[in-house]
């Protein structure tokens, strides 16, 4: 029995998904644009170019407030003059170039401002747009939970207690063949059949002849029991953290923290934290941005990186009441309802102000690191009442410049008993948060 | 010495009467329910087993805990537009100010994600302000009045009495204006009637209104087809008249008791209800400090003790029929040193002809108030303070109240019309004369008379369940208003909070009605817009003036001209009028007053005001009558109230109309007199007018708080009057439980606790030895050094400690209360704001009968005997006398009012007591509690010499406690503070000091980089305490009031002798009195 082979359909699970894996480490290090664009220097002067002169109107591959620009060159051929018209479409107009003409007619008059683009640069910027393609974003920015065709993680218990359940149907069926023989066999001698005691009898038989034994599975069995119920009461209540896998719960609109929040030379934005969490120095809460702060950029941003994200993007319009095609607010709003992701007890009274505006403490110190490696938001911290007061005993209180603490250390100078206090606190040569009284209940409790 | 005066909190404990003060030495008198269970004989017969009984154990605490397992998903949801004024987290304070007809007073409400939470004073601007430590007083009913926002028993929206429900306002207004438009048509009569209309806006509306439907007289009809008629619940025709007739104004003058030496009052209740009781109450304590100038003296002249008549310096008990006497001889005395005729037949007692030497020696700095509504009393009064050239100095004419210009006659007028069928339509704001008038079911018999009844009441209460239509007003939280309460002198109203239910304010009302357009907001800038348009002069354009009005709540643009006055009254005719007022007096007097926590009984809906305990008796829940305890003995009556010693049930009758209600033992009430307070009794027909006011029993009946005082007021020609000269009263044999507070949860029996003294004394500043004694010890050392160790070898307690120091003097900050004994009016106005800072259940009339209720400040209220061993020594006494007069409860006892929250005792007795360490010290100084700590021994209540902590019985937020705590419903719980934990049952809670302030405010600091200003952080007591009896600081800050204060000759320590070092101190009270008069024992 033991030879019997594993279930055919894990292993092959087992093989697809290591295909999948080898095939993603082969194509992630290559670059989709480069891969198209010869000349890499002139594309990437004329994206540098389209971006700070032509991106705030055009795209390349679609219309926005003026043409795509993809086949534009194509488009011009013998119409007119194409650079002419790109520096100052005004002018060119007076020309009375038809082609000209009517292009300005399709694009409701719209005026382009006439710039200084030397026809080298236009070139480049023509290259650029000819041979666009549109950025993939790198791996673990894509703003969904696991993307299609990823690898899955596969889960091996229900074939696990597929086993168990075969083993224990061959070891009960086993046994039973064992009883029929025995009673055979006695039958066949002309002995009366054996009583037989149950499952719960044989159990306790068994037991009871081998007492050792069984007191050690017993005890194991208990300490484990035991064991398990406490590390399981540890976690009751609490979100996320050392103990439980981090809480990442499933958000409305799959908000990219890394996208917005993460370095600039990684291809992200870099968008200062407090800008959307702005209360966090004036309040206790950090609060979660409204909707009107996501429209201060998403007005002008209605396409994301990727499809994905521009279906996200179409979210929050929908919560705003905004019309991407009339660019007019509608009225109709619909506030976003996400979910609380740090949560504290109802009793323990936590400030931010405090932390950020005084403390000026980073982000990322409670956060982690949000920026770099959390597409979606989740709680890294365990925030229990034992990490606070960890880092309460730690963390030097920065006094540096602000008055208030001048007058704490003026008060303990002056007094005898806040001379004492004062070394006591010195004598790891820093002034903790602790010895300022952080480690006192009704700091946070009351 | 004055520490061995004794003081007593009721007359049990004065006669030691063992039945009721035993068990007041336990922390926990009642029988706990372990007790009653297991005590219960059926119980023998159970069957429960021991492993049934652990099987049901092992169950339960296994569903406990799997249902604990869960952790919820929490949705948060920001707004799509946020306004920039809010900052989640963060609270914004706006100014507004506060009228309801009887109070007004400038105050700040805090809100939090734009709901209202907690309402204080404002510090900076308002006549209820105290430009010297810029606090704003407001009493109880003001800051309590957020409460009502939140009351589910409002109305919705517009019902019509015909419809039988709820109707549209477009509906509502189409058929009201239909039918006024009718009526004015057929030249009826439309009445406008409502409470005093201070506000110069609603006037225009009125006069708009009244403009509408008089031009539409036809022909032969009359003209002038409405009247506006304006009728206040408590009347003050008596005083305005009065100076109609002197003076030629009907208004009420303006007082200002900073300026007086020496105030006499007469029957008036100035500190608790009585006029302009906001701004009397800093005005009076600004001069009761000893330190900061010469004290002013006080003498009252009172039936009932009043709060006024409790800070009197002296108190003399008159009764009802005495008080003209007391005028007169007052007049006469004053009049024969000035060479004016006198009256004649005033009394010649010689306290009242000290009085009136007393304030002839301050002429031009005294002031006679008189609380009578009778006109012939206030003639007299002004008179003799004519006389005194009071008026230009303490009496102020040109500034003069616009509020209280309600007219009696006018109102008797129109219910006499009424019942002549006479009127066509009333529209009514801010009256309940169905509940109010002395012949209220004369009033509702005439209002089935008026074709068209409109209430814009915010209930259904006694009047408007009556009226055709109900079209609900506004809180005025979420109302606009401009109010003119003073000449000179104008406040903004503006709404904190969008409406919550479809209601509208009654002047847009109006204004629909009349067709006017646009929003009364609109119409209060036009107003200001034309009023600042005639003052072009000054130079004053719309929006600034608008905008830092607005910002203030408060507009003072001028001062008003002096005006030359010449008096008029017919003093013979007043004499006349006033000795036959006094004249049938029978066996019993009454008089009738307003609760410092109910009013007017427009409060009565308000949960937070029925549990404030009455200054005086400490009864909560409930209306009685206060009788004289010598009364009591005579007639056989339950003189020692408590939890097991119910009082008796008296019938207390008045030409045919009665009432029943418990007799309660009031030291200080003149024998021979009752007194009952108005506003009680609300929805006894079952009117929904708030659940508070009236409670419900199990099949839905009304059971009203208390009983309706209102049928015993009686209307004369010269007011209405609140005092009743010839009643008759009865035992009816039932008695009544009472929920009073006081005689439980008080401090232990010892010296120390409060400490009194004359001026005199305290003048010569020499506290250790006088007044202040500090508490010593005897020690076996040789401490005087004279050679012999014996008693007078004494070391200060401070000395003595079982404990180490706790690092808080010098270290930081030293949080600390200082509260003056002198300045505490015992208003109650900081145990309601501390009800709505610190989210504290009120728990009703059951649990507080069980000594549960959960305050976490009380104000303890001393009688003191006045048989002392110097009068003794005087009078002659032996011993024996001495000792047993001093045990007859005095008509004259003295009072002292002491606040008492958690004392935060640097060696706290609570703390070493705690198995769990739930509570704990800081390094600021407080005495932390940590509710998630406490496993409820309540060891540390038993072990606090203060006894001011409290127990959480029940879940107080549950359906249970529904019934009385309206604050505990999805709405009400709007009014909760976000700062502070909502405790569960099973943990014991106290004062925190409002730590959540301190913490905030500690914030503000850091974030600005400067030192923690004085007085930048208050508490919810200090900030709702206008007249500076509570101050708040940080002691360890060298030049803080508070720290001056708890330094100084006056301050100590409540049971200094315990030796438990609280960071609360007190002021030694001091009296203006000679020091021969001072009480000793």
């Amino acid at each position: 029995m033991s030879g019997r082979p594993r279930p055919p359909k894990l292993r092959s699970l087992f093989i697809a998904s290591a295909q999948i894996v080898l095939s993603l480490f082969l194509i992630a290090p290559l670059n989709p644009a480069l891969g198209q664009a010869e000349d890499v220097a002139l594309y990437a002067a004329g994206e540098k170019i389209f971006k700070g002169n032509c991106g705030a109107c055009h795209k390349p591959d679609k219309d926005l407030t003026g043409p795509a620009l993809k086949g534009s060159r194509e488009r011009w051929e013998g119409q007119g003059d194409i650079y002419a018209w790109i520096k100052n479409s005004q002018d060119y107009l007076k020309t009375g170039n038809a082609y000209a003409k009517g292009l300005f007619e399709q694009w409701n008059k719209s005026v382009m401002t006439p710039n200084a683009l030397t026809n080298e640069e236009i070139d480049a910027v023509l290259y650029y747009v000819d041979n666009y393609a549109p950025p993939v974003p790198p791996p673990g920015t894509v703003a969904e939970g696991p993307a299609p065709g990823a690898p899955q993680e596969i889960d091996i218990w229900p074939w696990m207690l597929v086993l168990g359940l075969l083993f224990l149907v061959v070891t009960l069926s086993l046994s039973g063949v064992k009883r029929s023989l025995t009673d055979a066999v006695r039958e066949s001698e002309g002995k009366a059949p054996k009583e037989h005691p149950g499952l719960v009898g044989s159990i306790r038989e068994w037991a009871w002849n081998n007492k050792v034994f069984a007191s050690i599975i017993g005890l194991l069995v208990t300490v484990w029991v035991v064991v398990a119920l406490w590390d399981q009461a540890w976690v009751i209540g609490v979100y996320g953290g050392d103990e439980v896998a981090n809480y990442r719960p499933e958000q409305p609109i799959l908000f990219n923290h890394t996208l917005h929040a993460g370095k600039a030379d990684k291809g992200n934005l870099a968008i200062d934290c407090q800008y959307c969490h702005s209360s966090a120095e004036k309040s206790k809460h950090a609060g979660i941005p409204s909707t009107n702060v996501c429209m201060n950029c998403h007005k002008a941003v209605a396409e994301g990186r990727s499809p994905e994200g521009t279906a996200e993007i179409q979210k929050i319009y929908a919560a705003a009441g905004w019309d991407p095609a009339t660019l007019q607010f509608t009225g109709e709003e619909d506030p976003v309802e996400w979910v609380k992701v740090h949560n504290l007890p109802d009793h323990a009274f936590f400030s931010h102000a405090q932390h950020v505006a005084v403390g000026k403490l980073d982000c990322r110190e409670c956060h982690g690191p949000i920026d770099e490696e959390m597409t979606v938001a989740e709680q890294w911290a365990p925030l229990t009442m034992g990490w606070c007061i960890q880092c309460h005993n730690e963390k030097e209180v920065n006094m540096a410049g602000n008055g208030y603490y001048d007058e704490t250390m003026a008060r303990l100078e002056a007094s005898d008993l806040g001379h004492r206090e004062l070394k006591e606190y010195l004598e790891d040569e820093k002034i903790t948060v602790k010895e300022l009284g952080g480690w006192e209940c009704a700091k946070c409790h009351y | 010495m004055s520490s061995t005066k004794r003081y007593w909190k009721d007359l049990g404990e004065l006669h030691q009467v063992e039945e009721v003060t035993q068990g007041r030495d336990r922390e926990f008198p009642e029988r706990t329910a372990m007790d009653e269970v297991l005590g219960d004989p059926s119980f023998n017969g159970a069957v429960t087993g021991r492993r049934d009984f652990l099987k049901f154990l092992g169950f339960g605490l296994g569903a406990a805990t799997l249902a604990a397992c869960e952790t919820p998903v929490i949705k948060s949801i920001p707004y799509v537009n946020k306004p920039e004024e809010i900052t989640p987290g963060v609270a914004n304070w706006y100014a507004s100010t506060y009228y309801d007809g009887e109070d007004v007073a400038s105050i700040l409400v805090k809100t939090r994600e734009g709901r209202p939470i907690h309402i204080s004073g404002n510090p900076r601007f308002g006549l209820n302000r105290d430009p010297k430590h810029d606090a704003g007083t407001i009493n109880a009913r003001i800051n309590s009045s957020v409460l009502t926002l939140y009351d589910n028993e409002r109305l919705k929206g517009p019902r019509a009495k015909d419809q039988d429900g709820a109707v549209a306002w477009a509906d509502a207004d189409a058929a009201i204006a239909q039918e006024l438009e009718a009526i004015a048509k057929r030249g009826g009569r439309i009445v406008f009637l409502s409470n005093t209309v201070i506000s110069p806006s609603a006037r225009a509306v009125i006069e708009g209104f009244k403009q509408r439907y008089s031009a539409a007289g036809e022909e032969g009809a009359a003209v002038s087809a409405v009247q506006h008629v304006q009728y206040d619940t408590i009347s003050y025709s008596g005083i305005t008249n009065a100076h109609l007739k002197c003076f030629g104004q009907r208004v009420m003058p303006s007082y200002d008791l900073t300026k007086a030496d020496m105030l006499v009052g007469v029957d008036c209740d100035l500190l608790g209800g009585w006029g302009s009781s906001n701004e009397h109450s800093w005005q009076y304590a600004s001069r009761r400090k000893p330190e900061n100038g010469p004290m002013n003296r006080h003498w009252q002249f009172e039936t009932r003790m009043s709060i006024t008549g409790a800070n009197a310096d002296k108190r003399i008990a008159v009764k009802p029929s005495e008080v003209g006497a007391v005028l007169i001889g007052i007049h006469d005395r004053v009049a024969g040193k000035t060479g004016v005729p006198s009256i004649g037949g005033g009394s010649s007692e010689d306290r009242v002809l000290a009085a009136a030497d007393a304030l002839m020696d301050a002429r031009g700095r005294s002031l006679l108030l008189c609380g009578s509504n009778d006109e012939a009393f206030q003639v007299i009064t002004a008179h003799i303070n004519w006389m005194l050239g009071n008026y230009g100095s303490t009496i102020d004419m040109a500034g003069h109240s616009w509020c209280h210009q309600g007219d009696d006659q006018a109102m008797a007028r129109l219910l006499a019309d009424m019942e002549a069928g006479k009127v066509d339509a009333l529209i009514m704001a801010g009256v309940n004369p169905a509940y109010s008038l002395p012949n209220a079911e004369a009033f509702k018999n005439a209002l089935s008379k008026v074709s068209l009844s409109v209430s814009t009441s915010g209930y259904a209460d006694e009047t408007a369940s009556l009226c055709n239509w109900i079209c609900p007003t506004d809180h005025f939280l979420e109302s606009w208003n401009d109010l003119m309460p003073k000449v000179g002198h104008y406040a903004l109203v503006q709404p904190t909070i969008a409406r919550l239910f479809d209601t509208r304010q009654w002047e847009e009302s109006l204004m629909r009605w009349s067709g006017a357009e646009g929003s009364y907001l609109e119409m209060i800038q036009s107003t200001w817009r034309a009023a600042l348009a005639e003052r072009a002069e000054v130079g004053t354009s719309f929006d600034p003036v608008w905008n830092t009005a607005l910002h203030n709540g408060v507009y003072a643009p001028f001062a008003p001209q002096p005006v030359e006055l010449s008096f008029g009254g017919d003093i013979p005719a007043a004499g006349t009028a006033a000795k036959s007022a006094s004249s049938g007096a029978g066996a019993w007097e009454v008089v009738l007053y307003t609760s410092e926590a109910l009013g007017n009984g427009l409060h009565a809906n308000n949960p937070w005001l029925q549990e404030l305990p009455d200054p005086l008796t400490k009864i909560t829940w409930d209306n009685y009558v206060c009788m004289s305890p010598a009364d009591m003995e005579q007639m056989g009556l339950q003189l020692y109230l408590g939890q097991e010693s119910p009082a008796s049930l008296v019938k207390l009758s008045v030409d045919g109309r009665e009432v029943v209600l418990p007799a309660v033992p009031a030291p200080g009430q003149k024998a021979g007199t009752v007194s009952v307070a108005l506003g009680y009794g609300r929805g006894s027909n079952g009117e929904r007018v708030g659940r508070a006011a009236c409670l419900r029993d199990e099949d839905g009946n009304a059971m009203p708080v208390g009983a309706n005082a209102y049928p015993f007021t009686h209307l004369t020609d010269r007011g209405l009057s609140y005092s009743v000269l010839n009643a008759s009263l009865e035992p009816t044999g039932d008695t009544y439980p009472i929920a009073i507070t006081q005689t439980h949860l008080t401090d232990m029996d010892r010296h120390s606790v409060v400490k009194e003294t004359s001026l005199a004394t305290w003048s010569k500043h020499d506290p250790k030895n006088t007044y202040n004694h500090p508490h010593e010890l005897a020690v076996h050392e040789d401490v005087n050094e004279d050679g012999v160790i014996d008693a007078r070898d004494k070391r200060s307690v401070r000395e003595f400690d079982l404990w180490e120091e706790f690092p808080v003097e010098g270290v930081g900050h030293r949080w600390g209360l200082s509260i003056d004994l002198n300045s505490c009016t015992g208003c109650g106005a900081c145990i309601t704001a501390c009800n709505s800072e610190n989210n504290i259940p009120v728990v009703g009339k059951d649990e507080v009968r069980r000594s549960r209720e959960m305050h976490w400040l009380r104000i303890d209220r001393y009688y003191s005997s006045d048989m002392t061993k110097e009068r003794a020594k005087e009078e002659g006494l032996g011993k024996i006398d001495m000792y047993l007069k001093m045990e007859v409860p005095s008509e004259e006892p003295s009072v002292v009012f002491m606040p008492v929250m958690c004392q935060h005792c640097n060696h706290a007795p609570c703390e070493t007591v705690c198995p769990v360490a739930a509570t704990t010290h800081s390094n600021e100084g407080l005495n932390q509690m940590a509710y998630n700590r406490c496993i409820g021994t309540r060891y540390c209540a038993n072990n606090c010499p203060y006894k001011v902590r409290r127990f959480n019985w029940f879940n107080y937020v549950t359906e249970q406690f529904g019934e009385v705590n309206p604050a505990w419903d999805d709405l009400g719980r709007m009014v909760l503070n976000p700062d502070v934990v909502v405790r569960s049952r099973g943990v014991i809670e106290k004062c925190s000091m409002c730590v959540q302030r301190i913490q905030d405010g500690k914030l503000q600091a850091k974030k600005a980089g400067t030192p923690v200003a004085d007085g930048a952080i208050q508490t919810a007591c200090s900030a709702a305490c206008g007249t500076g009896a509570i101050i708040f600081g940080d002691l360890n800050d060298k030049n803080s009031l508070v720290r001056t204060q708890s330094t100084q000759e006056r301050a100590y320590h409540m049971l200094e002798e315990v030796g438990v070092q609280p960071n609360v101190s007190y002021l030694v009270k001091v009296r203006n009195v000679e020091a021969q008069e001072e009480h000793h024992a």
